[in-house]
């Protein structure tokens, strides 16, 4: 009995490790339990926690155990103001093999399982789940919780002190949150959003430049889709003023000869290229076949006109770091509006 | 990158013969309207370099075809048998887009009757705020992506990602074909100005 009562007092310091233990519940719980309790409102969500309706297989033990290392804090000293924070930021990463096994009655599990499922609430407003606690424990058998009473009291001494650090954590459990949330709630449209992110996130790891590129959550993959249109269209915009500036010096016999050798050229045929272009350049000079001659070959198919070719081996390298100077402003762009 | 080249050859024979089209048109064109004319030649080169019609690039070309005055190039570009095909597509696209804005209005109607009647936050106001943060974001980067995406304003988020993908990829495809003609004729101009002055 007495083992309860200072158990039941630190309920916001449980509150908070029991987070972290939520983190390995959770996988095995992702069904029907963990979503059915998120939907109930608190009340009828601590009564669950004292009724022994509730069973959940392999967790008790460890999980009391957390109940037990806190019954070495003072029960009647007022919460630690610095708990919750430093406890959220533990989160999700703590094994549960920090935690003794225990032998202790699974009635009183029930209800620590059953509150974990609520956490998320429970660190975000910790007063108001507190008073409703309270109510419902009134109703409930007084004997078994009269802690209570100073549970609600200890949420309103802590929130004047714990908010500034709260609101710091709380983007981070919010992103946490969100994910966690968008995986196990059945609303028909996320998840179909969501399951097609397994294909996306391969896709655009491929196809956006950049390996380094950490993507997580919805919103995330959407603006880097937006930003890599964005930059190409604009890319095509600039392109094509280029050509538009440089067009009127060019003949229209070059666009002839494009469309017509186009496709000849584009086997990547080096020897063949040789000839024609030997046979075909008209007032190349001596040095540019020179160059093509010496200059390495590019790995790159060769394509367009064969006027052009021989100009291409020295433009092909330049292109190369253009490209890549392209595509890193494209990326430093993602990138900043990333941090952003 | 994997851009691939028979797409790249693909899309360079179109653009070149749009690029002929357009020349023989007129002769003198101010910078702006050839500027307009390359990259409406290369959007619908693009556009018809695709084996698999997708739905951006139906969009593409119905876009183009329902300026009057492209209309002349995209037919020619595109041949007599892409035309029926096109009509078929941009008809159930249009049918699509005013059945998609019927149901915009129906939606904004209805929520501002029934907003004031319900109560929204049943739960804890600041479980349900992330959730409702996470939802706005989604909401606004998909409206964007929808106005990027050519044909995507009457895609639901599914397809629209699957889209905007397919897009990215001619994107790319089109800039560097794009990138390396334009280097080539650069230089090509330069030379010959050189060749002149000497």
């Amino acid at each position: 009995m007495e083992k309860r009562e200072e158990m039941g007092v630190d309920s916001f310091q449980f509150g908070e490790e029991i987070q972290s233990l939520m983190s390995v519940v959770q996988p095995p719980e992702a069904g029907n339990s963990f979503t059915a309790l998120l939907e109930l409102p608190p009340n009828q969500a601590v009564k669950l926690l004292h009724s022994p309706e509730e069973t959940t297989p392999n967790i008790f033990p460890s999980v009391f155990a957390v109940i037990e290392t806190d019954n070495s804090l003072d029960t009647t000293s007022s919460i630690r103001p610095n708990s919750s924070p430093n406890n959220c930021n533990l989160v999700k990463q703590e094994p549960i093999d920090s935690y003794s096994l225990h032998n202790s009655s699974p009635m009183q599990s029930d209800p620590i399982i059953s509150k974990s499922a609520k956490r998320k609430e429970r660190e975000k407003k910790v007063k108001s789940s507190a008073k409703k606690s309270k109510n419902v424990a009134d109703e409930t058998d007084g004997e078994k919780l009269p802690y209570v009473h100073v549970r609600a009291r200890r949420g309103q001494a802590t929130d004047s002190h714990s908010l500034a650090e709260r609101v710091i954590a709380r983007r981070e459990k919010i992103n946490a949150r969100m994910k966690l949330l968008q995986e196990l709630v059945p609303g028909c449209n996320k998840v179909s959003f969501k399951n097609c992110y397994g294909h996306v996130y391969g896709c655009l790891h491929s196809i956006v430049p950049g390996a380094m590129i950490k993507i997580s959550g919805t919103a995330m993959v959407l603006d880097e889709i937006i930003n890599h249109v964005q930059c190409l269209q604009r890319q095509v915009e600039f392109l094509s003023m280029r050509l538009a500036a440089v067009h009127p010096s060019i003949d229209i016999n070059l666009e002839n000869m494009f469309s017509a050798e186009s496709g000849s050229l584009m086997d990547c045929n080096f020897g063949g290229l040789v000839s024609s272009v030997d046979g075909q350049l008209n007032g190349s000079s001596h040095h540019q076949q020179q160059l093509w001659h010496t200059d390495a070959l590019p790995p790159q198919p060769l394509w367009g006109g064969e006027e052009v070719t021989p100009n291409f081996i020295t433009p092909e390298n330049s292109l190369l770091s253009y490209d890549s100077s392209g595509n890193s402003g494209c990326l430093h762009t993602n990138q900043l509006k990333m941090e952003l | 990158m994997h851009t691939s080249s028979p797409l790249k050859k693909e899309f360079l024979k179109k653009w070149m013969e749009g690029l002929q089209i357009c020349c023989s048109s007129k002769k003198q064109m101010n910078v702006l309207e050839r500027k307009k004319k390359i990259k409406l030649s290369a959007d619908i080169a693009m556009a018809s370099a695709k084996k698999t019609p997708t739905s951006w690039s139906n969009a593409l070309i119905s876009y183009a075809r329902r300026n009057e005055e492209y209309m002349i190039l995209t037919d020619q570009l595109l041949g007599p048998e892409s035309q029926f095909n096109l009509q078929k597509s941009t008809d159930r696209m249009i049918g699509f887009h005013k059945r998609v804005q019927c149901k915009k209005i129906l939606k904004r109607r209805n929520t501002y009757s029934a907003g004031k009647r319900t109560k929204k936050k049943t739960g804890h106001p600041r479980l349900i705020s992330a959730t409702l943060i996470a939802k706005r974001l989604v909401k606004k980067r998909t409206k964007v992506l929808k106005r990027l995406v050519p044909g995507g304003e009457s895609m639901d988020e599914f397809s629209l990602i699957k889209e905007a993908l397919d897009y990215i990829l001619s994107l790319k495809v089109q800039v560097d074909v794009m990138r390396s003609v334009v280097t080539a004729t650069e230089i090509l101009s330069n030379e010959k100005s050189l060749k002149s002055v000497e």
